[in-house]
């Protein structure tokens, strides 16, 4: 009885541990006996995982994200230092908000990525073209949701403020930023999956070392298990930073905020 | 006078807004005559005039009209190939709690995940053609699709469903009256995402390895230091993306007047 109370208790996790291990082994048997596999064309998942254990134990792909990882944290960086400040400026200062709204807006929601290429011959295949790029990716989900943020402020709060006698820097630092705290969080998981994106085109496009660039250099030379691993490794590193960040956001905030990501 | 300032405070917002812009405009045009750039710099420098004009050039040259349309195949066939994906499957994972167990792994991982990081493996795999940029498209756009359309089926009334079930519905019936008017705005919302999507996946997979296209003319105009045709191409992505998001923007606030503002991003 105790234990099937625990299966349904358990149901959903049980279901998609099941679904993903069902999976590998479909794939694996069905290359492994039924299909033919033809190295340059699939791998199957034993290899993967071979490739993967070898690569990262190895260093050599740590040494790719290494380079990638240093990209994007000075371009993340960047995007908050930057962007949390306009986004509060927007969001205190109404003449601000109409002066840069539009144009910002119309940045955002377009693909800036196609600049990418003109980055890379200005800036290098090095160190800075990826980093403005992703910068310019991650800075405006920073900028919109410190902006929606700050729009949420209480006014009460800011009142009293001033009635014992607080001056605009108090506004700023004792109400304004500690409310807007999980709309940064939110503002940082959107932004990482548009840095990511960034790191990836910089390096598919032009880059010598990183691990966009490992994989299209795997792809290149079908290794396929290679390929795999790595990209499953970068997967591995998505899932926790957003589904991290998701769980702060409703630590901090259990109620759902947030701008869409764009 | 007084007419004038009136005019101005009730149209201040876009006055403003579009002032900067215009500014902006005006000390980009402006700037090499201000002062002269470095040699290093006037290489890859491009003033707006000569960006409208390259984007003459092109238009006359009929060279612009046959890279819009490669991108526009792409765009259209791997974000339709998304909508028919999609949209079932979200209103499947709603309505079956066991499906929704077992594929949720799956949709969690890829969405988390920026897809354009297949980009390799998909060339590999549909060569440098047109399909491969179709199926980042399509990868890139059936994610926002279906967990909005799964997130619109979650948030369906429950009392409707029971009243619709007591009647003697069918699962297709519920499905038909009451599931699907009720997830269509954010099948919509879903939508507007996806379509941001699919325009990254049209450029960036035609930086790579194709030989038409917008994204291509962006990045071998780069390469040859022709920066004005990449400022004609960004500009015409630009303002793909800002019509289109725009148009699905003003269906969906009318469609969702009455939504309470919570869907789920990401």
């Amino acid at each position: 009885m105790a234990f099937r109370e625990m299966i349904s208790e358990y149901r959903r996790p049980l279901l998609g541990a099941l679904s993903v291990v069902g999976l590998m082994l479909v794939w694996e048997y069905a290359f492994t006996y039924v299909l033919p596999l033809d190295p340059f064309f699939f791998t199957k998942p034993s290899l993967i995982a071979a490739a993967f254990k070898e690569q990262v134990l190895s260093g050599a792909l740590w040494h790719d994200v290494a380079i990638s990882s240093k990209a994007f944290l000075w371009g993340f960086s960047l995007a908050v230092i930057v962007g949390i400040p306009v986004g509060v400026f927007m969001g205190w200062r109404r003449r601000a908000e109409y002066i840069l709204d539009l144009f910002l807006t119309a940045l955002y929601a377009s693909p800036l990525v196609a600049l990418a290429p003109l980055f890379i011959i200005i800036f290098g295949v090095g160190l800075t073209g990826k980093v403005a790029l992703i910068f310019l990716l991650a800075v405006f989900p920073f900028v919109f949701n410190v902006f929606a943020g700050v729009k949420c402020t209480d006014r009460l709060l800011v009142n009293v403020v001033q009635a014992f006698g607080g001056k605009e820097k108090d506004i700023y630092f004792k109400v304004i930023l500690p409310s807007t705290l999980p709309y940064i969080v939110a503002g940082a998981r959107i932004a990482i999956g548009r840095g990511i994106v960034g790191i990836l085109v910089a390096e598919f496009y032009a880059a010598s070392e990183g691990i966009g660039f490992a994989i299209s250099r795997f792809g290149d030379t079908y290794r396929l298990p290679e390929m795999f691993a790595a990209i499953l490794l970068l997967m591995i590193v998505a899932v926790i930073f957003t589904e991290g960040l998701r769980k702060l956001e409703t630590l901090l905030a259990p109620w759902k905020i947030g701008q869409e990501a764009r | 006078m007084t007419a004038l300032a009136s005019f101005y405070r009730e149209r201040e917002q876009p006055i403003l807004g579009a002032g900067f812009i215009f500014l902006l405009i005006l000390a980009w045009q402006s700037l090499p005559a201000i002062i002269s750039l470095p040699r290093g710099l006037s290489l890859f420098f491009t003033t707006p005039v000569e960006v409208v004009k390259a984007f003459y050039r092109l238009v006359v040259a009929n060279e612009i009209q046959s890279h819009v349309y490669v991108s526009g195949v792409e765009f259209v066939v791997g974000l339709a190939l998304a909508i028919v994906a999609g949209l079932p499957l979200g209103l499947i994972m709603g309505r079956s709690k066991t499906l929704d167990a077992m594929l949720d792994p799956f949709v969690t991982a890829f969405n988390a995940t920026p897809r354009l990081v297949f980009l390799p493996l998909l060339m590999l795999w549909l060569g440098i053609g047109i399909w491969s940029k179709i199926a980042i498209v399509f990868v890139g756009a059936v994610f926002p699709l279906l967990i909005n359309t799964y997130e619109g089926v979650k948030n369906v009334d429950r009392v409707l469903v029971n009243v619709v079930r007591s009647f003697g519905a069918n699962e297709w019936q519920t499905m038909k009256i009451v599931v699907l008017p009720n997830s269509v705005p954010y099948i919509v919302a879903g939508l507007r995402l996806a379509i941001g999507r699919a325009l990254l996946g049209v450029v960036v997979g035609e930086f790579f390895g194709a030989s038409k296209g917008l994204g291509f003319m962006i990045a071998s105009a780069a390469t040859n230091y022709k920066v004005d045709v990449v400022f004609v191409g960004v500009t015409i992505f630009m303002s793909l993306s800002l019509i289109l998001t725009h148009l699905v923007k003003r269906v969906e606030s009318r469609l969702s007047r009455w939504r309470p503002d919570v869907v789920k991003t990401f």
